[in-house]
């Protein structure tokens, strides 16, 4: 499908010819996200500076029946922002500008295109933070977090996207303006701010943003600990939730990760570790200074061989350095790898892990595991050699290590969305009734379904298409971004 | 009893047009009492399957009738834990169950639902009412609490979303929806909650000011972590410690230094309860334009970093209000979930 010559002069006339674009080679930047395996070219792509020219641009593809998808900065995993061919996509960049910040009601309002990392630079300095934290945040935006629920490594004490959202303009798919929730929480009636963040842009185009900000803690203390094996890191993740205690940071990672992670930047893990746990607190300090001593007391109980401890921020960098670089890592032991994002209840980490092992030896590919373990989000990582043929059998291992995540009573995704990747894989979780209402509750939003068609809800059409292998997203190759 | 204060008030409510003033149940349970409805002319149903559940809404559906959730339609059957997995601070249960059901078989656990509105509702009219108490400063509402439902629709659909683990982004968020939606979007038959260790200990801490606003702001920007701050207006201000003995102790103390006031019980927060209880509206400020917004109230409780006032007379002003435009998207949703207009009583 074409697009008009008069719906592109119409565009250039709300926009200005030179935000929009519709030359190839520049239409080529935009046609993938973090998720490199899926691919399109835009029929044409768009940067609005405002509101009024996201609603102008949405009428005229609404009246047109032209589909449309929104961008951030293009660090999704899911292919939430995989343009449509005959589509146009949105792009948000240009709307980077903070526009309020309020320390009194402790809110900031942001545009979509503001950077996550650059909202916490804002406000710093008065000792506040905004506390979702995802690993590509020096890069990715805050329009995009709140397409995506984005979550992060200190999600486990924070929450996620949709806790820190207090309130969104957003332009619905018809272009109808309509503001949800504002800086005051527990609005009237549904709580529809709740079903937009989250809905990976299917439910229309989110111009501004109420986030709150957090009081920076008083204190915050990392430790590190290293295991022999993966079941005794686990029993002490459940010691440490049994406990009482809600770290801020419960990470894990397995002997494979660890190898990787000291030849790539040499963190200089505890030697022989078959699993190191980080575990980050943060508080007040009689809190954190306690549960700290009880958390080295778990630890040491579940057969911990060494427990490390940091105070300050350079201290904490070297403890976080491994687990950062952890999926760049991969690169060092293995050509290709498939990232996986499933979830499993905390309590069955050990029993789906030991099935990920079995499954591994199976399908004659290693597996990495790197993750949230407090809250049971894993990231298994399918090495394989995409040369040698290998990247079928990656994708059937990587399905089946989401099966056992589902079997285990969990969900497909944690963090990276559904998108067009796990579109496909939605009926694994849901009933054909589950999804049909989702469909319902679609429609009401997008009755013409010109919104970021084809993702999150399958279809026939998509699901008989097999998507290519994982491969480097530039931003990855260029350090400025990274997988975690 | 108030429970016919809900349908009566929506008609209220219409009749103004957009400017809607929450209602709010005096014992908190007004979606689920049944008293009275098998008097109703109306045919009464207290199903204690989905099953059942399901076949009640689909004849409503088919027949063309109306009906309304905890008056024709009673959750009560339907009040089952189905499962606490104490590791994992998750549980499921149906949604008639009493929070104070719920709570207690929890505290057997040494775990709670950090949840605590005044009343004793049940979970799903905790839900289709987002109801909060004095925890809603640290630990939210119940759509920051809910990580999964079973729904069934008027048509007798019985359709789930989200999961019963703590992180999930898989789908549209039907948990989310459904609270606050006053029972008139689906039936809220099965619930998955995110739970909390039981504190260690708990104080409180009571000021007593003429300038909550200036003694509110200095706990806010302090790093001080309370579990609930009320200002109860005018003139007081509760502030609520948990952890262990030695950072509790400590807290009260910096607490102290910054506004003073005077440690007493816990029964001081059924004091904040019950005037939340008996309010008879409810106003939304910016949380940093708390000074003002006291200004025009009378007594109150006002939980402030919500920017949330329970007030015993109308503020008209501060009334929280939808936009024509969100009207008509929830008219579109309720279409699309209810065709017929079962729930629309």
């Amino acid at each position: 499908m074409a697009l008009s010559a008069s719906f592109v002069l119409e565009t250039q006339g709300i926009l200005g010819a030179r935000h929009v674009i519709s030359e190839p080679e520049q239409l080529r930047v935009y046609e993938c996200d973090g998720l490199t395996g899926h691919r399109a070219i835009p029929e044409l792509v768009v940067l609005p500076g405002s509101t009024e020219d996201v609603q102008a641009v949405v009428q005229a593809c609404n009246r047109e029946g032209v589909p449309f998808v929104a961008r951030g900065a293009g660090t999704g995993l899911s292919g939430g922002a995989t343009p449509l061919a005959g589509g146009l996509v949105v792009s948000l960049a240009r709307m980077n500008r903070i526009l309020e910040i309020d320390l009194a009601s402790q809110r900031i309002v942001v545009e979509p295109g503001v950077a996550n990392l650059d909202v916490t630079r804002a406000v710093a300095g008065e000792g506040f933070f905004y506390a979702p934290d995802p690993s590509s945040q020096q890069v990715c935006t805050i329009g995009g977090n709140v397409a995506e629920n984005s979550g992060g490594a200190h999600c486990l004490k924070n929450g996620f996207t949709a806790h820190h959202v207090t309130g969104v303009t957003l332009v619905l798919p018809d272009g109808e303006l309509v503001e949800l929730g504002g800086k005051a929480l527990d609005p009237d009636g549904p709580d529809l701010l709740g079903v937009v963040v989250g809905s990976e842009g299917t439910l229309g185009i989110v111009t501004r943003i109420t986030l709150r900000l957090v009081r920076a803690p008083e204190a915050v203390q990392t430790l590190l600990a290293g295991f022999e094996t993966t079941d005794a890191a686990g029993a002490a993740v459940s010691g440490i939730i049994a406990g009482g205690i809600l770290p801020s940071a419960l990470e894990m990672m397995d002997r494979l990760t660890i190898e990787a992670a000291e030849l790539a930047v040499a963190p200089g893990y505890p030697a022989g570790a078959g699993a190191i746990l980080l575990v980050e607190l943060d508080g007040v300090s009689a809190q954190v200074e306690e549960d700290a001593v009880e958390v080295e007391r778990i630890c040491a109980e579940c057969g911990a061989f060494e427990i490390r401890a940091a105070t300050n921020d350079l201290a904490r960098s070297l403890l976080w350095k491994g687990r950062r670089s952890a999926f760049a890592a991969m690169g060092r032991v293995a050509t290709d790898y498939y990232v996986q994002d499933g979830v499993v209840p905390r309590t069955r980490l050990p029993g789906v892990l030991r099935r990920i092992e079995e499954l591994s030896e199976l399908h004659g590919l290693r597996v990495g595991n790197v993750f949230h373990a407090g809250d049971g989000n894993l990231h298994p990582l399918v090495l394989y050699d995409a040369e040698r043929g290998e990247t079928q059998q990656a994708r059937l291992l990587a399905e089946a290590i989401l099966d056992a995540c589902l079997d285990a009573g969990g969900s497909l995704t944690g963090e990276h969305g559904v998108g067009m990747d796990k579109a496909c894989s939605m009926p694994r979780m849901f009933s054909e009734r589950d999804l049909e209402v989702f469909g319902r509750l679609r429609r009401a939003f997008d009755p013409q379904g010109l919104c970021n068609p084809g993702k999150v809800i399958p279809t026939p059409r998509l699901c008989g298409e097999v998507p290519g292998p994982y491969r480097v997203h530039p931003l990855e190759r260029m350090g400025v971004a990274e997988r975690l | 009893m108030l429970t016919a204060s809900v349908p009566l008030h929506r008609h209220e409510a219409d009749a103004r047009g957009s400017g809607v003033l929450t209602p709010l149940p005096r014992d908190g349970s007004g979606l689920d009492a049944p008293d009275g409805a098998s008097e109703r002319a109306r045919s009464w149903h207290r199903p204690s399957s989905l099953e059942e559940a399901s076949a009640a809404l689909s004849a409503a559906h088919g027949d063309g009738r109306q009906l309304t959730i905890g008056e024709d339609l009673t959750t009560e059957g339907l009040d089952r834990i189905l499962e606490h997995e104490a590791g994992d601070l998750t549980c499921t249960v149906e949604a008639g169950i009493r929070l104070s059901a719920l709570q207690h078989a929890l505290d057997e656990n040494g775990q709670r639902l950090s949840l605590d509105p005044p009343g004793d509702p049940t979970v799903g009219a905790l839900l289709a009412r987002n109801l909060s108490g004095p925890l809603r400063h640290r630990f939210g509402a119940p759509r920051d609490l809910v990580l999964g439902v079973t729904l069934v629709l008027a048509d007798g659909t019985i359709a789930s979303a989200g999961g019963k683990v703590v992180k999930n982004v898989a789908g549209y968020d039907l948990a989310r929806l459904v609270c606050g939606s006053e029972g008139r979007l689906a039936l809220i038959a099965r619930v998955s909650l995110r739970l909390h260790p039981l504190p260690k200990v708990e104080r409180t801490l009571a000021v007593e000011t003429d300038d909550a606003p200036s003694a509110i702001s200095t706990l806010l920007r302090s790093q001080l972590q309370p579990s609930a701050l009320d200002v109860l207006h005018p003139g007081g201000i509760l502030v609520l410690f948990e952890g262990s003995a030695r950072a509790v102790e400590a807290q009260i103390a910096a607490a102290r230094g910054l506004v003073g006031g005077s440690e007493v019980g816990a029964e001081a927060w059924d004091v904040s309860r019950r005037r939340q209880a008996e309010a008879s509206g409810r106003a939304c400020f910016d949380p940093g334009r708390l000074r003002e917004t006291l200004a025009e109230l009378g007594e109150a409780v006002v939980r402030p970093a919500a920017g949330v006032a329970y007030s015993a007379d109308d503020v008209p002003s501060r009334r929280p209000s939808q936009s024509e435009t969100q009207r008509l998207l929830i008219e579109r949703i309720r279409h699309e979930l209810d065709p017929n207009g079962v729930l629309a009583a």
